[in-house]
């Protein structure tokens, strides 16, 4: 166990590279931060899961059946890793954060707060939404500070990895497809180009925490142009119009600027006010009260072992 | 025959270049996917691969990358692959290699006689849930060291 006399010591330590490990006597910011962000990935990860779930009877064809049953096994197994390393922090215990997500009063990421109307929309998750987590995912891994959350990312990015191969080969299908194919996917395109755009957050204060303990290690716009800069030619270059009537190709740079953006919806969504927001809380909070018979159940064998 | 049973030796060290798609850095053949290979006089190639549990999403993914690897090697003339229902997949497959590599790069055990240790401390860990993200592996924690770790099974 490391222990640091003074917070401008465990700061050196941070600055240095220095992993720290869940038993560390690491300082109460530093704590509370890396617990909220694991908690908000492991939020996220579950509802995600219950998204893809919502699919499985309505994917078209045995094939992308198996995709989204895999799809949905990895994110609820994500989601139970995450959650064993967010309780071990001892902020909150994992029941804590699990009736605080189905009681709305904690957060999980702006794009599972909107409503999944087709499948072009699953493919505009799998292609695009995936890919910026991804994005995220990678940017977090690459010099994250905590290290029992690092090691999960690890094979979190591998998988991902594994979603997004899908998500493209899911994107090559319906852009080959026919005109109905076509203005399905662009329908979903218009809504969630922005969504998508918006899981990076606004721009990265001066002064972020979250880089300052080696949570994150990039800023925010930075990983945003990333995908931009990825995405915007691809989906162009495919036939398909990105709704954004500032979007521009500056033929000087070779590079893509968008437009302004409104945050307003994505602070709709952090006060879980977005537009699907309360019946995917209700939805997530239905599964759990449904299951509450296999915890009760769990809970007596466990009594009668003790 | 010896040019055949060079292009059979050949194949299967290009078929033992693919990795697992969600493991990266550990071979589909250390992991025990490869049962059988053959190469006929003409440089026809067929390949039976075991898949770890049936309906593994990646199945199709690894036929590609295992179809483009065999058709690499030079003197190859076709490939067949095709997927072998028995024998079944076990963890007794996975070689002391991928093992190692499984531990060490990406923190997962694998059970044997159905136990498994801590790659981080070497204690034996206790299972939390047998559902882990993929069929293939079950979530367990170390009472040793405390981490969340993934088992192989």
């Amino acid at each position: 166990m490391n222990r640091w006399a003074s917070t401008e010591e465990f700061q050196a330590f941070l600055d240095d590279g220095g992993i720290v490990e869940a038993d560390d006597d690491m300082s109460d910011e530093y704590r509370a931060e890396v617990f909220k962000f694991i908690e908000l990935h492991a939020n996220s990860e579950l509802m995600g899961g219950l998204t893809e779930r919502d699919w499985i009877p309505r994917s078209p064809g045995l094939r992308r059946k198996m995709g989204v049953l895999a799809k949905t096994q990895d994110e609820i197994g994500h989601a139970h890793l995450l959650y064993m390393v967010a309780a071990d922090l001892g902020v909150k215990t994992r029941r804590q954060m699990l009736e605080d997500l189905f009681a709305g009063r904690s957060r999980f990421h702006n794009v599972f707060h909107y409503a999944a109307v087709t499948w072009g929309d699953q493919v505009a998750i799998a292609y695009l939404v995936d890919a910026a987590a991804l994005i995220s995912q990678q940017a977090v891994f690459k010099n994250c500070s905590y290290g029992p959350y690092r090691r999960i990312l690890r094979r979190i990015i591998a998988e991902e990895g594994f979603h997004m191969r899908h998500g493209e080969e899911m994107l090559l299908t319906i852009a080959e497809g026919t005109t109905i194919q076509h203005d399905l996917f662009q329908a979903a395109l218009d809504r969630w180009w922005l969504p998508a755009l918006q899981l990076f957050g606004p721009d990265s204060k001066p002064d972020d925490e979250l880089m300052r303990f080696r949570i994150k290690s990039e800023p925010n716009e930075v990983l945003r142009d990333r995908w931009v800069q990825k995405y915007a030619p691809l989906l162009t270059g495919y036939g398909f119009t990105i709704p954004d009537p500032d979007l521009r190709h500056d033929p000087d740079t070779g590079r893509w600027e968008i437009g302004p953006i409104d945050w307003s919806h994505l602070k709709a969504t952090l006060a879980n006010a977005g537009p699907d927001s309360a019946r995917r809380i209700g939805n997530a909070a239905r599964h759990w009260s449904d299951t509450e018979w296999v915890r009760d159940a769990l809970d007596a064998v466990a009594k009668e072992a003790a | 025959m010896n040019v055949a049973v060079d292009l059979v030796d050949a194949v299967r060290a290009a078929v033992a270049e693919v990795d697992d798609p969600e493991l990266p850095g550990v071979s589909i053949v250390d992991l025990g996917l490869l049962e059988a290979l053959s190469v006929d006089a003409d440089g026809a190639v067929s390949i039976g691969l075991i898949p770890t549990f049936s309906g593994c999403p990646a199945l199709s993914l690894i036929t590609e990358l295992v179809r483009a690897a065999a058709a690499g090697v030079e003197g190859v003339r076709s490939v067949n692959i095709t997927f072998l229902s028995a024998p079944a997949w076990s963890v007794e497959r996975i070689s002391e290699r991928a093992r190692e590599q499984l531990a060490t790069r990406l923190t997962v055990a694998v059970e044997r006689d159905g136990r498994a240790e801590c790659p981080r401390c070497g204690t034996e860990t206790v299972e939390r849930s047998m559902f882990g993200p993929t069929r293939c592996r079950a979530i367990h924690r170390c009472p040793g060291c405390g981490e969340a770790i993934e088992v192989m099974r």
